[in-house]
């Protein structure tokens, strides 16, 4: 662990029960995140992305989800470990998390200064007046105009992009050291996104937060993140820099994700590209790599032994990846 | 200053002005009864409705003012309403909210004791309940608040149930919200408007399962009056004297409507979705 590594997920599997058996939705993952970086995790529907981040803050609901096995380091303790009473004083004051819906993240029956008060009550010990004022700050921070008036309306009398605001402003009161932000702007249009994107990098600049960035949206990535973990069925199939990765991704389901981004040029001369096939059933897994029936590049060995995690060093810094292309090159990372 | 909602919603305040004026009825007969509603008077025996002799509503059978009786009955069915329904209420709820929220085990055990008193139909369980306790004006409040319990329970337990798979719920816990302030700030208020719908039809039937208690003659015991056990001694006379009947069944009806109408406005002013935008 570096002095300046502030989350550190180690073997993380969480599984769900199941009609058809136990799935691991997240199956040994491991990533560090830096303090004051962006780390972003993208991967397609159900690659697990969603329950990594759920599970560092153990949101998961039991039953179903159960997380069985790793360590989540946060300043030296494990989260993994630590009692549920310890666990509320941690989520929303040194760990927060923005969703995916603004919609139906608000609670439709209480107004708005109220729930993001409410962190503010909960953390700070603040009295109800107190934290109202500083719940009027914070709109006005994170530019809601008028914001006396509108810290008296319901979510429904506010915009998506502006409930996305107040979801930044509830998650962003408290100064958390690490920010989970789950598919900030899938939900919300095109140029609302951009401002909700810039919103969270100015923060998180500011306040010298460290943000986890889940989307499956690679121009997010690309335009906000420092470090990338691309997720595939459960696992982290390639770490890197964004740089790196862009510019010269490993992993063929990297490499299949970036081609099939459209570009403006080809527009009506070259079809889209598309990875073939669909994931994997993770109810019922075959063992080696997962990838290997929708790979181009597919050996013998992908389909009896699972890729371990290379560490590759490069020139912008160390890249992992799992996958058997890359055999044995540098020495091993984590399984 | 604005005029307050429930002024400017025509239905809960017409709802609300009935109650009120039960209310004021209630209050009035406590320092002051037209006639003694338990006197009987064999000279004025069967009288029909006059100004002249004073008995606006008639008398009945015994030669007792009608008016005074139902005057005098209003307390106990307010009484006997109001607080069966808040019995029923509170540990309906409460049982319903957790059960709903926990799942599991918990939630198994507390809906298969609700189911069994489901089982029976309302009055049945609520005369068996009498059986038991005796007949006493607190023990038709326990009986019609044990016969409530699993209504609110079900209904709590339900609305809870399709409420905390939201993400708002979700949300919460990422802020650091434990389960008892979840539950209290963030899943009860959102089931206001169905509990509000079951308290106001709660208010009314515990009218009438009292009505029909009474009139079994195992609630309010003569010679006191309640609106139930006047019908029932009405039933033997009313073909030729139909005032000792209509009367206390105005009165039932008319609490019952106010109930409602005051239930329905409720659950429009109390749900932020419903108002309008300011």
């Amino acid at each position: 662990m570096h002095e300046t590594t502030i989350l550190q997920v180690e073997g993380l599997v969480t599984e769900f029960k199941s009609e058809r058996g136990i799935v691991n939705a997240v199956n040994k993952v491991s990533f560090d995140l830096e303090r004051g970086q962006t780390l972003g995790i993208v991967g397609e529907s159900g690659s697990g992305k969603s329950v990594t981040n759920l599970s560092i803050l153990r949101l998961i609901e039991y039953p179903p989800g159960r997380i069985t096995g790793g360590k989540v380091l946060f300043h030296d303790q494990d989260l993994l470990s630590v009692s549920e009473n310890e666990m509320l004083s941690i989520r929303g004051k040194h760990i927060s998390m923005i969703f995916q819906d603004p919609l139906t993240s608000l609670n439709p029956v209480i107004k708005v200064w109220k729930q993001i008060a409410e962190t503010l009550m909960l953390h700070q010990g603040m009295k109800k007046q107190e934290a109202k004022k500083q719940a009027i700050e914070l709109l006005r921070i994170i530019g809601i105009p008028d914001p006396e008036m509108r810290a008296e309306c319901y979510p429904h009398q506010f915009s998506g992009g502006m409930r996305q605001r107040v979801m930044i402003a509830m998650a962003l009161s408290c100064n958390p050291d690490i920010l989970i932000a789950d598919e900030p702007t899938t939900a919300l249009d095109v140029t609302i996104q951009a401002q909700i994107l810039d919103l969270i990098r100015e923060k998180k600049e500011q306040y010298q937060t460290s943000v986890i960035m889940i989307t499956h949206d690679l121009g997010v990535i690309a335009e906000m993140c420092d470090q990338v973990c691309v997720m595939y069925a459960g696992r982290i199939v390639e770490r890197a820099g964004v740089e790196a990765l862009f510019g010269s991704p490993k992993h063929p389901y990297t490499r299949g994700l970036l081609e099939s981004i459209p570009r403006m040029g080809n527009v009506g001369t070259q079809r889209l590209h598309s990875i073939k096939g669909s994931p994997p059933d993770l109810a019922n897994l075959p063992p080696g790599c997962p990838f290997r029936d929708r790979c181009d590049k597919a050996m013998d060995i992908c389909a009896s032994q699972l890729p371990p995690e290379v560490v590759l060093q490069e020139a912008e810094g160390e890249r992992t990846v799992a996958c058997w292309l890359y055999p044995q090159e540098g020495k091993h990372g984590r399984a | 200053m604005k005029t307050p909602r429930i002024v400017r919603n025509k239905i809960a305040l017409a709802g609300l002005i009935v109650i009120l004026l039960y209310v004021l009825m209630s209050i009035v007969s406590l320092f002051w009864l037209p006639f003694n509603p338990v006197a009987m008077n064999s000279a004025e025996v069967l009288q029909g409705p006059s100004l002249a002799s004073g008995h606006l509503f008639g008398t009945d059978e015994f030669g007792r003012d009608v008016l005074s009786r139902i005057m005098k009955g209003t307390s106990v069915s307010f009484i006997i309403s109001v607080s069966a329904t808040a019995l029923g209420a509170v540990i309906g709820i409460f049982m319903g909210v957790w059960a709903g929220y926990l799942g599991g085990k918990t939630d198994n055990a507390i809906m298969r004791f609700a189911d069994i008193l489901f089982a029976f139909p309302s009055l049945l369980l609520a005369i068996f309940i009498m059986a038991i306790l005796g007949e006493h004006t607190y023990n038709v409040v326990l009986a019609i608040g044990i016969v409530y319990i699993p209504q609110f329970a079900r209904i709590s337990r339900g609305s809870i149930i399709a409420l905390k798979g939201n993400e708002f719920i979700r949300a919460a816990k990422s802020n650091g919200a434990g389960r008892t302030y979840i539950l209290r700030h963030h899943l009860l208020p959102n089931i206001t408007a169905p509990l509000i719908v079951q308290i106001s039809l709660s208010l009314s039937t515990a009218i009438l399962l009292e009505s029909a208690l009474s009139f079994l003659g195992l609630g309010v015991q003569p010679p006191d009056p309640s609106w139930g056990n006047m019908l029932s001694s009405a039933r033997k006379v009313m073909m030729f004297a139909p005032w000792t009947a209509i009367y206390p069944g105005l009165a039932i009806v008319l609490l019952v409507l106010g109930f409602n109408l005051l239930g329905d406005g409720l659950r429009d002013i109390l749900d932020p979705r419903l108002r309008n935008v300011r």
